[in-house]
């Protein structure tokens, strides 16, 4: 009887965790983008200026073996980020920088994903400090979303665009 | 409308027909949201928000601050009251305080929300604009009637 009953116990926690296993957020894949070209179109005023970039996400190589037709997006979150100097003027003038992801979506709210402020003088590589509560699950889920890089710079700029080069990771969650 | 095709020839009843779609073309749906674009001043005076698109969607930065630094510390102001604590230390010229606003058909910018940084709320929000140069800016919770609305005027931006 009590062999019965510690089969039985046995059988549900098993049951149990199946369950649970089967309804949690799935397997969590690392997906890396990187020289992600941000142009800022000018002339560059003092202050904030924004450069986005459509970017799309293709799920069939970010997911690898583990993608079927049928996979869903349960969550993402930016793992790291860095910005690199994409022109010869680099960072001159930066004070600091934000990058945001967006989508066209009216149901899917732009976040902002991580920034750096101050920007180092003298930098021409930087890494980013990442927001870890940004929830870019259903960004991704899209497929196509906008990178936003905003620049703040303390002087303004006549003399052209700036260009910036963005190496992101992120870890996406599929089942 | 049969007079009118044997009046004009086949031909020229495709025109038409093709003119009359035209009228209703996504291009025109973005030009009348790009009606938003510009520079904003809220009815404090207090601030500037510049309004841009990225993608479909509109968003507005705060450009300009009548008190762009900390009178604690005389840095330049952070977003001190962000809710998310990993975002406290962003610049608060530069922050996005309007999101995702979507043009509609009835000529107003709705489905967006609107942050207050003197708290750390975010409110949804619609805009109409009143007239070319002034909007009415209403943040809400749950129910647009129990909102709030501010006016916000356009900044002329010299030799326009």
């Amino acid at each position: 009887m009590q062999h019965s009953f510690s089969t039985a116990f046995l059988a549900i926690v098993l049951l149990s965790v199946g369950l649970w296993s089967c309804s949690g957020p799935g397997e969590a894949h690392t997906y890396r983008a990187e020289n992600v070209e941000v142009v800022l179109t000018g002339p560059l005023l003092e202050g904030p200026n924004t450069g986005q970039i459509a970017l799309e996400i293709d799920l069939a190589s970010a997911l690898g073996a583990a993608y079927t037709p049928d996979t869903k997006v349960t969550g993402a979150q930016l793992l790291q980020a860095e910005v690199l100097a994409g022109d010869s003027v680099g960072f001159d003038s930066v004070r600091s920088l934000v990058l945001s992801f967006a989508s066209d979506n009216a149901d899917v709210p732009m976040q902002e994903a991580a920034f750096l402020n101050p920007v180092p003088a003298g930098s021409d590589r930087v890494a980013l400090e990442v927001a870890p509560e940004a929830q870019l699950g259903k960004l991704v889920a899209e497929g196509k979303l906008y990178l936003v890089l905003d620049a703040d710079f303390a002087a303004d700029y006549w003399d052209g665009d700036r260009r910036f080069l963005v190496n992101f990771e992120l870890s996406i969650t599929a089942k | 409308m049969k007079n009118l095709i044997h009046h004009l020839g086949l031909g020229a009843a495709w025109v038409l027909v093709a003119m009359s779609l035209l009228s209703f073309s996504p291009l025109d749906q973005d030009a009348a949201g790009d009606q938003l674009l510009g520079v904003w001043e809220p009815s404090n005076g207090r601030a500037r928000v510049k309004v841009e698109r990225i993608g479909n969607k509109y968003y507005g930065r705060i450009v300009w601050l009548i008190e762009p630094n900390d009178p604690e510390t005389g840095k330049p102001k952070t977003d001190k009251n962000n809710p998310d604590p990993a975002l406290q230390n962003v610049p608060l010229k530069g922050y996005r305080m309007l999101k995702d606003f979507v043009y509609q058909e009835d000529g107003t910018w709705s489905g967006g929300t609107i942050y207050d940084p003197l708290n750390g709320s975010t409110y949804s929000c619609v805009i109409k604009m009143k007239d070319k140069n002034t909007l009415d800016i209403r943040g809400y919770i749950g129910v647009q009637a129990l909102g709030r609305t501010d006016v916000w005027k356009r900044l002329a931006v010299p030799g326009k």
